[in-house]
């Protein structure tokens, strides 16, 4: 029977080892951050190269596509979460887009309809254009015109109390006007 | 509901598949056909889009608890789970042993149910009302276990909250769960029994292969239906689940019948779970006691992308905090997201149109956790 010790050391030497070989092949410095949790950041032009070579390592579960807005910096985070059946790592890649052109290209080359429709849901919650996806059409909302809206810089509650308050009927007070 | 198509010179017409057709739920799927044949799907979501990645950036971790709910109607306190562990780690919150064993045992009931309703589903489908009836009966057994512990039949209200559970079990729900696990087994047997009927409907429809399941990122039931054995609770552990013996059914075929047959087998495995988190039961707090009603969130800096079995598959929270009331950032990433769109596309190609339903309901959809 394996201590426990000698059962933890192993699992460290297979992730560092995991990680040397992550760092070797996708030519960045891939950070440790929790039990089974990796991340590297790289930049927006080798995201396709980056991660088929993460699929060939063994990363073949795109787990989602998110993007968080940095509006004091300008920029926009799109997130890869990538995870692994044979090494049960998950690898998150980051990379920082211009918030004003969001332009990237889309992974539909490695993942197909998996990557396009995280893509989509991408492109209409917060405007970030995926070169190379053929189909961005909007996913949830209905005849929308208005700003991507999960951007940080749309407050939802000034749109609706500006679109849907109708100040005639005293009943919609209690929603709209809220006492601080 | 049908439109003659002069656009496309293959179908004659267009037919919507839902959102008003009984249990298809809040989705819709637009089919292409040409007389009784699907030429091609195309999924409509959005019936249910209520936003909640942007509204728990607007909400405190209590508040945003008793969102998660909401996730997805059918398994509301598996999305609590991954809702509250997604805080716990952020916050560095250690958890009561106890508290930790009421999650997995919480999760695995709504498993259950969970698991109930899809085959309720697959039986109003497929025209068989009785499956349908039985299903949901013996679903209220468990509802009944869930109102005594949480409060809530259906929604818990965050129950399982950041820090550990909202209250200790009732004096008698310990016997209430043990008493309840027989009426699981009758309900799981019935459920496994080979109808001729439900195997005409159900075998070799909608093979998804292996390659093709991971290309399209399916996960859970779906997944171990084509033949991958991969489950988060053994592969990424969480809460005690690496401590408890339980097995992970597999089936090779990749059609509807398999992905069906998965998920009645790990009931067994979810009964097999909770009887061993009964027997060793701690005794002690079930919430970190130093905790207040209110999680002061600006001491939490940083981000994790956590994961989670949900009943259809891996449910996931990604939560970003810099020091503020509220998260920064919440993605949430729903199985159904996966199943429900790039998946019913592609199994709904070329198929006659009396298998649509079973195909759909095969992927044991929750319109609620892709539109979240």
């Amino acid at each position: 029977m394996m201590s426990e010790k000698s059962r933890q050391n192993k699992k460290q030497s297979i992730e560092e080892k995991l990680i040397e070989d992550l760092n070797s092949i996708l030519d960045a410095t891939v950070n440790y951050q929790t039990e089974r949790r990796l991340w590297v950041n790289i930049e927006p032009d080798l995201i396709v190269e980056t991660c088929t070579k993460a699929y060939e390592l063994g990363f073949e579960h795109l787990s989602t596509i998110s993007v968080t807005d940095w509006l004091d910096k300008g920029k926009l985070e799109v997130t890869y979460h990538l995870w692994s059946y044979t090494h049960n790592h998950l690898l998150t890649i980051k990379t920082k887009i211009d918030r004003k052109k969001p332009k990237i290209s889309s992974l539909n080359s490695i993942w197909g309809g998996n990557a396009e429709t995280c893509e989509r849901e991408c492109h209409e919650l917060f405007g970030v254009d995926f070169k190379g996806n053929p189909n961005l059409t909007p996913l949830f909302l209905e005849d929308w015109e208005g700003p991507p809206p999960f951007l940080k810089d749309f407050d939802w509650r000034e749109y609706v109390k500006k679109e849907m308050y109708d100040q005639k009927n005293p009943r919609e007070k209690v929603y709209f006007e809220v006492r601080k | 509901m049908t439109e003659t198509n002069e656009h496309e010179v293959n179908s004659d017409f267009t037919m919507n598949f839902g959102p008003a057709h009984p249990g298809s739920g809040n989705f819709a799927i637009k089919v292409e056909m040409r007389g009784e044949r699907v030429l091609k799907a195309t999924a409509d979501p959005g019936y249910l889009h209520r936003g909640f990645e942007k509204l728990m950036e607007y909400r405190e971790p209590m508040q945003n608890s008793v969102l998660s709910d909401r996730v997805c109607v059918l398994e509301p306190l598996q999305w609590n789970l991954v809702h509250a562990e997604a805080v716990d780690y952020l916050m560095g919150y250690e958890i009561p042993e106890r508290a930790k064993y009421i999650r997995v045992i919480m999760a695995e009931l709504s498993r259950i149910q969970s698991h109930f309703i899809w085959y309720a589903v697959l039986s109003l489908g497929t025209g068989f009302m009785t499956g349908f009836n039985i299903s949901i009966g013996y679903r209220d057994y468990i509802l009944d276990v869930l109102n005594l512990i949480t409060g809530g039949r259906v929604y818990p209200a965050g129950y399982i909250c950041p820090g550990g559970v909202r209250k200790d079990f009732p004096a008698k729900a310990e016997n209430m769960i043990r008493e309840l696990l027989p009426k699981i087994d009758y309900m799981r047997k019935f459920a496994l029994k080979e109808n001729p009927a439900w195997l005409a409907r159900f075998k070799e429809i909608g093979v998804l292969t292996k390659e093709e399941a991971i290309k399209f990122g399916a996960t859970g039931p779906v997944l171990r239906g084509s033949g991958v054995a991969t489950d988060v609770r053994r592969d990424d552990p969480y809460e005690i689940y690496d401590e408890l013996d339980f097995n992970i059914p597999v089936m090779d075929e990749g059609d509807a019948y398999s992905r069906f047959k998965v998920g009645m087998l790990e009931i067994e495995e979810s009964m097999k779970i909770i009887t061993q988190a009964l027997d060793r039961l701690p005794k002690g707090e079930v919430r970190t006691p130093t905790l207040k009603p209110i999680v002061k969130f600006q001491q939490a800096k940083g981000e994790l992308y956590i994961r989670n079995e949900v009943s259809r598959g891996e449910g996931a929270f990604y939560m970003v905090a810099t020091g503020q009331k509220t998260p920064y950032r919440v993605k949430i990433r729903g199985p159904s997201f996966t199943h429900m769109i790039p998946i019913v596309e592609h199994l709904l190609t070329d198929v006659d149109y009396a298998d649509v339903p079973a195909i759909y309901w095969s992927l044991y959809q929750c319109p609620a956790d892709v539109d979240r």
